[in-house]
């Protein structure tokens, strides 16, 4: 249980490692303190970070980045799902610049696959249910990611 | 020299961290490119990366141009410096 003692910064532990470790020592242990210490770590860190003006700073250029990729991947399946419920291919472009492009091959085979059985069966690629599954998920993801510095922030 | 030293620093760990999130954002869709089973062209620089699922027919053919895998590259660097800048500027020390 000491161990997760060391998930702390050392400033914090400096300060107030010896009065936690003597607390650890006295309580019965078990999953309850173990998760305890590890939010409390979390907690700690949150604040040396908030307390320090450069870290702040390099915490919410991680975080707007996070969001940067999310949002990315988010256009991208749906750039996929506007791809499959149209007959011709999809241009996507900005200005003068053509940024993607995706095209309906028919079943476009290539390498094994020309020997494959598999290109004979009737395929489901088609369905737009799993890029809506996909995207559901990434959207999921991009609002925890969103909401994360306020939850911390409540979090004590 | 301190200064200058810091602002190098500083933007190579920037070009690192933008680098890195690209990383993951290929990752994220070379793991589509297997779901949806595509067949993905990422030109790079006037280099092509593709990615397809073998024994499998792909019924779409998608294709990154280079102004896309530029622009991704600025966007996800852009972000995190405005946040930066941001968070910077509105920073209070913590009572």
């Amino acid at each position: 249980m000491k161990g997760l003692l060391r998930l702390y910064p050392r400033s914090w532990r400096k300060r107030y490692g010896a009065e936690l470790e003597d607390l650890v020592d006295q309580t019965p242990g078990g999953l309850g303190v173990a998760l305890d210490l590890v939010i409390g770590a979390a907690v700690a860190y949150r604040d040396v970070i908030a307390g320090n003006r450069v870290l702040a700073a390099a915490g919410a250029c991680l975080h707007g980045m996070s969001v940067a990729v999310l949002v990315q991947a988010i256009g991208f399946l749906t750039l996929i799902l506007v791809a499959q419920r149209t007959q011709n291919s999809t241009d996507l472009s900005f200005g003068p610049f053509d940024l993607a492009t995706v095209t309906r091959t028919g079943y476009f085979l290539h390498g094994p696959a020309l020997l494959s059985p598999v290109n004979v069966l009737p395929l489901i690629y088609e369905s737009w249910i799993p890029d809506a599954v996909l995207l559901v998920v990434l959207a999921s993801a991009l609002a925890v990611v969103l909401a994360a510095p306020r939850l911390l922030r409540r979090l004590r | 020299m301190r200064r200058i030293t810091a602002a190098i620093s500083l933007v190579l760990l920037l070009l690192v961290a933008t680098a890195v999130a690209e990383a993951s954002l290929l990752g994220l869709l070379v793991l589509f490119t297997s779901i949806l089973r595509l067949y993905l062209v990422v030109e790079i620089a006037g280099h092509y990366l593709q990615m397809s699922s073998l024994n499998v027919a792909s019924f779409l053919q998608v294709g990154i141009a280079n102004a896309g895998t530029i622009g991704s590259f600025l966007l996800t660097l852009a972000s995190g410096l405005g946040a930066a800048a941001y968070r910077y500027r509105r920073w209070r020390p913590v009572l």
